[in-house]
């Protein structure tokens, strides 16, 4: 059998798996109900400019909290928790290897969270567009391929996760801190930072570095390149920090950013578990 | 032991002349600092036989499959399966290969068929789910049910249709009787007596000994992850001297009792008119009857026990408590 197909096989199974488990539904539903909501929200503060675009980036700062919390459940079981049944034995007593399990469960569960936080996306947009008798389609269609990337990288780094840790209530210890770390203290630091280098809190304008120190998270990444989408290129980044933004502020060190919260966590992981006693 | 229709294995026989199905040397799994599971362990399975792999819990037994499995990875020396590095070929054992883990778990929400489909597509295997239930007696209705609602026997049942998936040149069975009723056994029994019959070879672990006397060629008993012997069943009980029990009711006990000048005969004791005697050559027992009518007693009743295998594996491995295997402290 090639490569190929095992890790398309176990992908698949866990897809599958997670359409019985209606873990996709779950997924579906919240989103939509949280986005559409935060999009409605928006109409009923009085003086602020509405708009289809304020709606969207209001639905993106909930999914910004909440897609995090939804990729890590879907997918911090998915080595752990066989590891503890012991159903990881009868699986890799099969041909797979341990490298093909780990991609495979991390296609299949990102695949699981790309199509729930799509479908969920799709039904606040249809909300979104009776609201505000319009949606801009480009913007919209490009903050539901950020929101999915996020979740793919917050699948990677439960994988990730998943493969170090040799039962479940380890896996879920990680997965919280991961979660508050990454999530909610990340956007501290900066600040923390700043008093310490400038000795008051941030204000206004900023100096540059802040943003990024902002953007390394996957979360802040993820808000950093939906600003950019919503707010028209690099001029809101500009407005930000009073100047010309520096080449470290580009979109695309975002994109990479979110990309690496994927595959890093999921290589250390690999590396691990690659060697780790599975008894 | 059963007659096998098979050639069973003879010591006498040279290594080269035969395929090696598994071979561990220098094997050494340590946990931590304290636990030594498996300690030094040379064994060697030829190609053909039921290999019954003797010992009791915490001896080391599940921890050497892990290794040959590639589930942990030894602290020193190495193994081989069907003449691939354990460690390094994995692919090509695992193609190979079938298991039935111990400590083994399935997924509760997949009934047994999707189970079955899920290991038949991993290991690219042409055959039918149909036929492997067959094989191990489990209905199609129960098939169609999801595992969460499966007795330990019907799981146990589904985990062996697992290992035969792609018709394995190894079978390893570790501890496949357990959760199983007398009917389960006496199945497990069968299959591997069948795998065998077609050339392959079967692995199959246990500590319960009854299990393994009845089919298994050779064995190998494993205590304290040390290997305290290998050879036939036969072969052991005679290394071990633990041979049979006459007992035998005369109407008067002579005089002149000869019976411990007999060779192979190693205890006599009398109790009124009953004389036992322990023999450790399966000829001597004939010879203690007519020597006890030469003496001049009428013979009323002769019983012979067997000694048991449960006397010969604790005469191996001692009445040391079993040490705690890390493998199963980890569950």
């Amino acid at each position: 059998m090639t490569l190929v197909t095992i890790w398309l096989t176990i992908a698949r199974k866990e897809f599958a798996d997670a359409l019985r488990s209606r873990m996709i539904w779950g997924i579906v539903v919240i989103i939509a109900v949280m986005t559409s909501l935060s999009a409605g929200i928006s109409l009923l503060v009085p003086d602020v400019e509405g708009g289809a675009e304020m709606a969207i980036g209001g639905a993106s700062q909930f999914a910004g909290l909440l897609v995090p919390i939804m990729a890590l459940i879907a997918a911090y079981l998915a080595i752990a928790g066989e590891r503890e049944s012991g159903s990881l034995k009868v699986i890799l007593g099969l041909p797979p290897s341990r490298g093909e399990v780990l991609l495979g469960k991390f296609l299949g569960r990102s695949g699981v969270v790309a199509i729930g936080l799509a479908l969920g996306f799709v039904v606040s947009g249809v909300v979104t567009a009776v609201l505000y008798g319009g949606l801009p389609v480009g913007a919209f269609i490009g903050t539901t391929v950020l929101t999915v990337l996020l979740g793919v990288s917050f699948v990677g780094i439960a994988i990730g996760i998943s493969a170090v840790t040799a039962t479940r209530a380890r896996a879920m210890t990680l997965a919280i801190t991961a979660y508050l770390g990454l999530t909610l203290l990340w956007d501290l630091a900066p600040n923390a930072v700043h008093l310490l280098v400038t000795g008051q809190m941030p204000g206004g304008v900023v100096p540059a570095w802040f943003l990024l120190l902002q953007g390394l998270s996957p979360t802040g990444a993820y808000n950093a390149l939906v600003q950019w989408l919503l707010l028209g290129g690099g001029t809101a980044v500009e407005a930000r920090i009073g100047g010309p933004a520096p080449s470290y502020l580009d979109p695309a060190v975002f994109l990479g950013i979110l990309l690496a919260w994927a595959a890093v966590p999921l290589l250390v992981g690999y590396l691990r578990f690659r060697r780790a006693d599975l008894s | 032991m059963e007659t096998l229709s098979r050639p069973t294995s003879t010591t006498g026989e040279s290594a080269e002349t035969r395929a090696i199905a598994i071979q561990t040397t220098g094997l050494t799994k340590r946990y931590g600092k304290d636990v030594l599971a498996v300690d030094d362990l040379d064994l060697t399975v030829y190609e053909g036989e039921i290999f019954g792999f003797l010992g009791p819990n915490g001896a080391g037994k599940s921890t050497t499959i892990d290794v040959i499995m590639d589930y942990v990875r030894p602290t020193d020396g190495s193994a081989t399966v069907l003449g691939y590095d354990a460690q390094d070929e994995t692919r090509e054992i695992h193609e190979r290969v079938g298991i039935l883990p111990d400590g083994y778990g399935l997924y509760d929400r997949l009934t047994g068929r999707k189970h079955l489909e899920y290991a038949i597509a991993l290991k690219q295997s042409d055959d039918t789910v149909d036929d492997l239930l067959g094989r191990v007696g489990l209905d199609a209705a129960a098939a169609d049910r999801v595992v969460g609602g499966y007795s330990k026997g019907m799981m146990q049942r589904l985990a062996l249709a697992i290992a035969l998936v792609g018709d394995p040149d190894l079978l390893i069975l570790d501890e496949p009787s357990s959760g199983l009723d007398p009917n389960g056994v006496r199945l497990v029994r069968e299959i591997a007596r069948d795998h065998a019959d077609r050339g392959k070879t079967v692995f199959f672990s246990s500590h319960i000994l009854s299990q393994v006397e009845a089919v298994c060629d050779r064995v190998a008993i494993l205590n304290r992850g040390r290997l305290v012997a290998i050879d036939s069943i036969d072969g052991l009980r005679d290394a071990l001297g633990t041979g049979s029990t006459v007992t035998l009711t005369v109407d008067a006990v002579p005089n002149s009792l000869t019976l411990e000048e007999l060779a192979g005969v190693s205890d006599v004791a009398v109790t009124g008119r009953t004389i036992r005697v322990r023999v450790d050559e399966a000829t001597a027992k004939v010879d203690v009857i007519d020597r006890i009518r030469d003496d001049g007693a009428a013979i009323l009743d002769v019983t012979i026990e067997e000694s048991s295998l449960e006397d010969l594996f604790s005469a191996y491995t001692g009445d040391a408590p079993p040490r705690v295997d890390a493998s199963e402290v980890g569950r």
